[in-house]
């Protein structure tokens, strides 16, 4: 029986550990997803904008979008 | 307010003409009676409040202009109905915040480079310095009544960027917004009209990682005349303003708040001109800082704007001139 109680008590902290270290590792997920979401959109949105302006109608010419006048 | 001008157009006129030679004043003044009918107030149909973050916006227009110091200048080009490109260009003093009291400048120079998609439904504005920061805007309308809005600034030094999703419903005479920031920020707000001229809301926020909470609630009450708002926050902070059209032309402000921690007290007083070719904002504090800001019309699309401050106690002068070229 003792050692019944044992085992049980083993397999709950296990368990226990292996929730927390589910939680853990979907906060590293998170973390690493917000970081690389953070480079993307920091180097992608502009031209994300350009993009779809260049692409809506009437379509402006790409000389339109380098020269100053 | 949209409700009353309608039924004010739909109820007809019911006085009789006046006389052919109506003597003295009677013939000068125009009949009066239509403004003495009884508007029935439709409680079903209240119009939408506006939004709890523009709740104070008249006072803020008025009293809050875009002071700088240095020089300013803005070209926006147009390519597209819906696209345009700006190109800015900065070249002043930057107040940095300080521990004494002391304002510290330091001297700044920075082209700006920025695309803006305006369409009905998805609006793109984005901005990029010379620095690498980016500030970043979306605004989309997911349905009729439901927005989502993103304001972001990235940056490149790590820990110092911020940003934030706002998901807006607007609703017949109500309005609710929730918001999510980074550094686990929570808050919601609620504005709800409740007469054709009041309209009452409150807020609620969270910070997580400070695990700080605070409520807020404010009123506001407009005519075509004027504005008043009041608001009040458990971070201690209460805030009243009064903005009075005094004519088409000319508006007047003004605005207190009080900080029951520190027992601080800041009132101000201003005036808005907006006249055919030019806009001319000052006010007057009771820290006693007195600023100016103009904004000429000198061409069509080409607008001269002139900014000064002066800050008595502080001995802090600045004024800006700049050029804005482009819509």
């Amino acid at each position: 029986m003792a050692s019944r109680a044992s085992s049980k008590g083993k397999g709950k902290a296990a368990r226990g550990s292996n929730e927390q270290s589910t939680a853990r590792s979907v906060k590293k997920w998170s973390t690493w997803a917000m970081k690389k979401a953070k480079v993307i959109t920091h180097y992608g949105f502009i031209p994300l904008i350009i993009i779809i302006g260049m692409n809506s109608e009437p379509k402006p010419q790409l000389s339109q979008l380098l020269s100053p006048v | 307010m949209g409700s009353s001008v309608s039924h004010a157009a739909a109820s007809p006129p019911s006085i009789p003409p006046p006389p052919p030679h109506a003597v003295g004043l009677a013939g000068v003044l125009p009949p009066k009676s239509e403004e003495k009918s009884e508007k029935k107030v439709d409680w079903l149909n209240l119009p939408c409040p506006v939004p709890f973050e523009e709740i104070q916006r008249e006072a803020l227009m008025s009293l809050k202009p875009e002071l700088f110091e240095g020089l300013r200048f803005d070209f926006t080009k147009g390519l597209n109905q819906k696209f345009s490109l700006s190109h800015s260009v900065f070249m002043g003093s930057m107040e940095v915040p300080s521990q004494s009291s002391d304002t510290i400048k330091v001297p700044t120079a920075h082209y700006e480079f920025g695309a803006n998609f305006l369409d009905p439904k998805l609006m793109l504005v984005g901005r990029v310095l010379t620095d690498g920061r980016l500030n970043a805007r979306v605004k989309c309308d997911l349905s009729d009544n439901l927005t989502l809005k993103i304001n972001a600034q990235l940056t490149n030094e790590p820990h110092y960027s911020q940003g934030m999703f706002n998901f807006d419903y607007k609703g017949k005479d109500y309005r609710s917004q929730f918001q999510i920031g980074n550094n686990a920020f929570y808050g919601a707000n609620y504005i709800q009209s409740v007469s054709p001229h009041l309209s009452l809301g409150s807020e609620v926020f969270w910070l997580g990682h400070q695990r700080k909470s605070g409520v807020g609630f404010a009123a506001r009450y407009d005519t075509d005349k004027m504005v008043a708002t009041g608001q009040v926050a458990s971070t201690g902070i209460v805030a009243l303003s009064y903005v009075q059209k005094v004519s088409e032309k000319v508006s007047l402000a003004s605005d207190f708040m009080y900080n029951l921690m520190t027992r601080d007290v800041t009132s101000s007083f201003g005036y808005d001109y907006i006249l055919r070719q030019c806009r001319l904002r000052g006010k007057i504090d009771s820290a006693g800082c007195v600023a100016a800001y103009l904004e000429e019309r000198l061409n069509m699309g080409v607008n001269f704007i002139l900014s000064a401050e002066i800050n008595h106690p502080k001995k802090d002068y600045k004024f800006g001139f700049g050029m804005t070229v482009g819509e």
